[in-house]
C-alpha cells in the first residue's frame, strides 16, 4: 500500500507561500463548478459569470474599484495586526462606528461649505474606529481576555447603534418615516475622479494607504516590531518590544484603517447612512488579508479577487439566478482552501516507500 | 558468544546531509560502549536506527548473532533494547507509578507494577518514591523514573543519551554505580557522550564518530581526553589562551539583592542574589537546570524588570528599572539559553536577527527605518570573524544548525563589544571546536575589560572559563570565590543545596 507522510521543510517554500493563494482560487472556481452543478444549477456557467464577467465587461470594471477599495483599506489593517499574532475579527463593527462619526461630522456642517469637512470626516472615522478598537486592547492588555471573542461581539452592538441613531437623533426630517438619516451636503460628499462613472476619491486612496502600510511593514521598526512579536513573542521580548505596547498598536492600525474605510464608503456611494450599511466588508476584508498572505502588496490583488466575487455574484443573480448566498460560499471555500493549503508552505508531502516501512519479524 | 549488537555498514541519508556513511561496530554483552562524536557527527540517528525509530537506507543490525529488522520501538522493547532519552517524556502532574504505567506495553496490575518497582529499584541502588508527584523531583530524580521505566522490561542492550547533562558530580557517580552494576550482570549499555573523562572512566570501549563517519574504535582507558577529542573533530584542539596572574579592575555589574517573582506554576524565581563583578573578571555561575538560572538571566538583561532601581548597576549607574533595550544601550548585552524563538527568530533572515539586538548600539535604525544595508555588513562580519556555516546574511536562523546558530548568536552580541555580557550556556550543544572559539572570545572580550557573567551546567567549562565561580540553588546564590579554590566535590554539594558556612545572608 501506497503510504504518504508530511515532512518538514528545512526552510518555508516561496514557491507554495505564493502559489497556495492562486491555488485556492482555482480550486475554488472548480469545487463551486462541481458544487452547483450537482444542486442542479449550471456550475460552469456560474463559475463564469462570477469570477471572469466582470473582468470582461469593462462596465463592471468601476464596480471592482467601489468593492475592491473598503475591502483593501480594512485588510491592510487586519494584515498589519494579524502578523503581530493580534485577531481583531472586528473590524466590521470598527468600520460601522467610524462611519457613524463620519456622518456625525457630515449632519453637524450640514449645510456648510468648505474643503475641510471631508478631511474632519476622516479623522472622525478613523479615531472612532480606533476608540472603539481600543476596547478589545484595553480587556486583553489588563484582563488577558481574549480579543477574538470582545472585538466580535462589539460588532453587533455597534450595528444596533446604526439602528438607534437613524431612528431618533439623526432620522431625515424629510425622508417620510423612513429610517435613514438625511442625505449629506455636497461638501461631505466624495468627488468622483472619473467623470461620468461612480470611481471615487476612496479607490486611489486605497492603494496609497496599502502602499505606505507595504513600507512601513517592510522598511521601518514599526514592521520589524509587528513581525518579530508575530513570528517569535519570546524573541520580540528579548529584543526589546513590550507585548502591550505591540497590541495597542496593532488594535489601533487595524480599527483606525476600518474606520477610514467607513468614513469613506458612507460618504463615497451612500452619501447617507441607511440601514444597510454594514455589508460584512469588514468580515470579508480578513479573507482579504489572508489571501493577500499579510502582506499589503498582495492585500491590494486580493481585494480585487474579493470584490470580483461580490460583483459577479451580483451578476450570476441576474443572469442565471443564482441565490445572493453564493457569493459567500464562494469566498468561504476560497478561505478554507487556502488555509488548508498553508500546511504545504511549511511542510512538502513524501511518499514512504512500502519496503521501509515491513514490519519485524 | 557471537556479539550482542553488531552494524555492519549502516548508511542513513537525509536531504543535503550523508547522516551515517557505512558505519560499522559491534557491542559486546556486558560491555560499557562509548559513543563519540560532536553534535552533527550522526550519534542521533545512528542510535535511532538501533532503536527503530527510524529505518536505514543500507547496512545490516544483527542482534546475538541474527540479522532484524527494528521496524518499530516497541519491535525494540521486545527484542531487549531499553533506551533512556536526554528529554525525558513525563507527565509533571503524575506520580512516579502512574508515569511508569503509562509507559508499558503490557498492562500490568498496578499492585504488581509496584511490587516489579521496589524490587528494581532496590537491586540498583535506586531511591525512589513510586507516589510521588514528577513535579517535585529533581532532575536526577526523574532520569531515575527512566531508567526504571528501561530496566523493567530486562534489557540486554541499554541506550543512555547524554545522560549526565543534568546531574550533579555526585549523581553521576551514584549513576555509574548503577551501570557497572548492570554490566557485570551482562547487560550491554551503549553510552552517548562527548564528555571524555566521563568515558575514561566508565565506557571498556569508545566508537568515535566523524561527520557520520566512524574514524575509530578505541580503549578510551589507553587514550587521553586529549587525543580523544582530537579524533572527534579531527583537528588539534587549541587551549583557551588566557594571561596568568591579570589584575582585575573597578566593579563593573553589581547586583545587590535582587530578587524576582515567581512567573510560572514550575519556574524557580531568583532570591535575594548579591554579587559583584569587576572589569575583566569572569563570572560562573554553576547549578543544576532548573534552579533559578533563567529567572536570573531574565532578571539581568531586562526581560524581567523589578522594583528596585539600585538592585543591578553597572559602574555604580541603577538600571534594574530599565527595558532590555535601555540596558543595552547602558552597555548590557544577554543571551539566553534558548537559541531559537528567544535568542533568535527561527523564520528571519540572519540579517534580521541581527536587528534584534544590535540596532541601538550599532546605529541600524535612523528616524524609525531600518538600515538593512549596515545589519547585512553587520552580519556579514559575524558570520566571517565566528565562521559560521551558512550560506550568507540572508539565510534563514532556521535553516542552521544548533550549534551554529549559537556561534552567530554570540558573535552578534560580543562583537557588539558590551562592556557588561551575561550569558547562559555559552556552549550547550556546541561541537568542541566551536566551543573554544566562542570560549576564547569570551575571554577576549574580558581582557579588553569587559565583565561577563556565564551561567552554565557545565562544570569543566566554568572551570577552564572562568576567574570566579557561585553556586546558584533553589535560586539562591553562593558566595563567590576564585574558581581554583573549589574543589569539584564542594561544587557538587553546593549544587544538591548543602550551603553550609558559604550561604550568603
Amino acid at each position: 500500500m501506497m503510504r504518504y507522510r508530511l515532512e518538514k521543510r528545512p526552510e518555508p517554500s516561496k514557491l507554495m507561500l505564493y502559489g497556495t493563494p492562486v491555488a485556492a482560487v482555482v480550486l475554488t472556481m472548480i469545487l463551486g463548478c462541481l458544487l452547483f452543478s450537482a444542486i442542479g444549477y449550471n456550475g460552469l456557467r456560474a463559475v463564469q459569470e462570477i469570477f471572469l464577467t466582470p473582468l470582461t465587461n469593462p462596465y463592471k470594471w468601476q464596480d471592482l474599484g467601489i468593492k475592491a477599495a473598503p475591502l483593501i483599506i480594512i485588510g491592510t489593517g487586519l494584515s498589519v495586526a494579524y502578523r503581530a499574532n493580534v485577531w481583531n475579527i472586528g473590524a466590521e463593527g470598527q468600520y460601522i462606528i467610524g462611519a457613524l462619526a463620519a456622518t456625525g461630522v457630515a449632519l453637524m456642517t450640514w449645510g456648510m461649505s468648505g474643503w475641510w469637512i471631508l478631511p474632519l470626516m476622516a479623522i472622525a472615522g478613523m479615531a472612532a474606529g480606533m476608540a472603539y478598537a481600543s476596547v478589545p486592547a484595553f480587556l486583553k492588555t489588563r484582563l488577558n481576555v481574549n480579543e477574538i471573542l470582545t472585538s466580535l461581539m462589539l460588532t453587533y452592538a455597534s450595528v444596533q447603534l446604526i439602528y438607534y441613531l437613524i431612528r431618533g437623533p439623526w432620522k431625515d426630517p424629510m425622508g417620510i418615516g423612513f429610517p435613514q438619516s438625511r442625505l449629506f451636503s455636497e461638501a461631505a460628499r466624495l468627488p468622483n475622479i472619473i467623470p461620468g462613472t461612480i470611481v471615487h476619491l476612496g479607490v486611489p486612496i486605497a492603494v496609497i494607504v496599502a502602499l505606505i502600510a507595504w513600507f512601513v511593514m517592510s522598511k521601518t521598526v514599526f514592521g520589524y516590531r509587528m513581525r518579530v512579536v508575530g513570528a517569535a513573542p519570546h524573541a520580540a521580548r528579548y529584543g526589546g518590544f513590550s507585548e502591550t505596547k505591540t497590541i495597542w498598536l496593532a488594535m489601533l492600525v487595524s480599527g483606525g484603517l476600518a474606520g477610514l474605510a467607513g468614513m469613506l464608503e458612507v460618504a463615497g456611494p451612500f452619501q447617507r447612512m441607511v440601514p444597510g450599511f454594514p455589508t460584512n466588508y469588514g468580515f470579508t476584508a480578513i479573507i482579504v488579508a489572508f489571501l493577500g498572505r499579510l502582506n499589503p502588496l498582495g492585500v491590494i490583488v486580493a481585494g480585487v479577487v474579493l470584490a470580483i466575487t461580490f460583483v459577479g455574484g451580483q451578476v450570476a443573480q441576474t443572469t442565471i439566478g443564482l441565490p445572493d448566498e453564493a457569493t459567500g460560499i464562494f469566498q468561504a471555500m476560497m478561505l478554507f482552501l487556502l488555509l488548508a493549503g498553508d500546511i504545504l508552505v511549511r511542510y512538502r508531502i513524501r511518499r514512504v516507500s512500502p519496503e521501509a516501512s515491513v514490519g519485524a519479524a | 558468544m557471537p556479539n550482542r549488537l553488531e552494524l555492519t555498514g549502516i548508511t542513513k541519508q537525509f536531504p543535503g546531509v550523508l547522516a551515517n556513511d557505512h558505519v560499522s561496530f559491534a557491542v559486546k554483552p556486558g560491555e560499557i560502549h562509548a559513543l563519540l562524536g560532536e553534535n552533527g557527527a550522526g550519534k542521533s540517528t545512528l542510535v535511532k536506527m538501533i532503536y527503530g525509530i527510524m529505518q536505514p537506507d543500507a547496512g545490516e543490525i544483527r542482534w546475538n548473532g541474527e540479522p532484524v529488522v527494528v521496524a518499530n520501538p516497541k519491535a525494540a522493547r521486545k527484542l531487549g533494547i531499553g533506551m533512556v532519552f536526554q528529554h525525558f517524556s513525563l507527565f509533571e502532574a503524575l506520580t512516579v507509578l502512574e508515569n511508569i504505567a503509562l509507559g508499558m506495553d503490557a498492562k500490568i496490575p498496578s499492585r504488581e507494577l509496584e511490587s516489579r518497582i521496589r524490587e528494581v529499584m532496590e537491586t540498583y541502588g535506586l531511591a525512589l518514591d513510586p507516589h510521588r508527584t514528577v513535579a517535585t523531583l529533581s532532575v536526577g530524580e526523574r532520569q531515575r523514573i527512566e531508567i526504571v521505566r528501561a530496566l523493567l522490561l530486562n534489557p540486554q542492550l541499554l541506550i543512555m543519551d547524554e545522560p549526565t547533562s543534568v546531574l550533579t558530580p555526585q549523581e553521576v557517580e551514584q549513576l555509574f554505580t548503577v551501570l557497572r552494576k548492570l554490566a557485570a550482570e551482562g547487560c550491554s549499555i551503549l553510552y552517548i557522550s562527548h564528555k571524555l573523562h566521563e568515558i575514561k572512566a566508565l565506557c571498556d570501549t569508545a566508537t568515535i564518530l566523524r561527520g557520520g563517519k566512524l574514524v575509530d574504535t578505541c580503549d578510551p582507558k589507553e587514550e587521553t581526553s586529549r587525543s580523544m577529542a582530537e579524533k572527534m573533530i579531527g583537528t588539534g584542539l587549541k587551549d583557551i589562551v588566557k594571561a596568568e596572574g591579570r589584575a582585575f579592575g573597578q566593579p563593573k555589574l553589581v547586583v545587590n539583592r535582587l530578587s524576582t517573582g515567581k512567573t510560572g506554576h514550575f519556574d524557580v524565581p531568583v532570591d535575594n542574589v548579591s554579587f559583584t563583578v569587576r572589569a575583566g573578571e569572569i563570572l560562573g555561575v554553576a547549578g543544576v537546570a532548573g534552579n533559578g538560572q533563567n529567572a536570573l538571566l531574565d532578571a539581568l538583561s531586562g526581560e524581567l524588570i523589578g522594583d528596585d532601581r539600585e538592585a543591578i548597576t553597572i559602574d555604580g549607574h541603577g538600571i534594574g528599572l530599565m527595558n532590555t533595550t535601555e540596558r543595552r544601550r547602558q552597555g548590557l548585552c544577554a543571551v539566553p539559553e534558548e537559541r531559537n524563538g528567544h535568542a533568535a527568530v527561527g523564520d528571519f533572515t540572519l540579517s534580521d536577527n541581527s536587528v534584534l539586538t544590535a540596532r541601538d548600539r550599532l546605529g541600524m535604525v535612523m528616524m524609525g527605518l531600518i538600515n538593512s544595508g549596515a545589519a547585512k555588513t553587520y552580519t556579514g562580519k559575524v558570520i566571517a570573524d565566528f565562521a559560521v556555516k551558512a550560506l550568507g546574511p540572508a539565510s534563514t536562523a532556521g535553516s542552521l544548525s544548533g550549534g551554529n546558530l549559537q556561534k552567530y548568536i554570540m558573535g552578534r552580541e560580543i562583537l557588539q563589544k558590551p562592556s557588561v555580557l551575561v550569558v547562559s550556556q555559552p556552549t550547550w550543544g556546541v561541537d568542541a571546536g566551536a566551543a573554544a572559539a566562542i570560549h576564547q572570545a569570551l575571554v577576549d572580550l574580558a581582557a579588553a575589560g569587559s565583565a561577563i557573567v556565564v551561567i552554565s551546567q557545565d562544570l569543566d567549562e566554568l572551570r577552564a572559563l572562568c576567574d570566579t565561580l557561585a553556586v546558584i540553588n533553589m535560586g539562591r546564590l553562593s558566595a563567590a570565590r576564585p574558581v581554583k579554590d573549589f574543589s569539584v566535590e564542594e561544587i557538587g554539594l553546593l549544587m544538591g543545596g548543602v550551603h553550609g558556612s558559604m550561604e550568603t545572608a
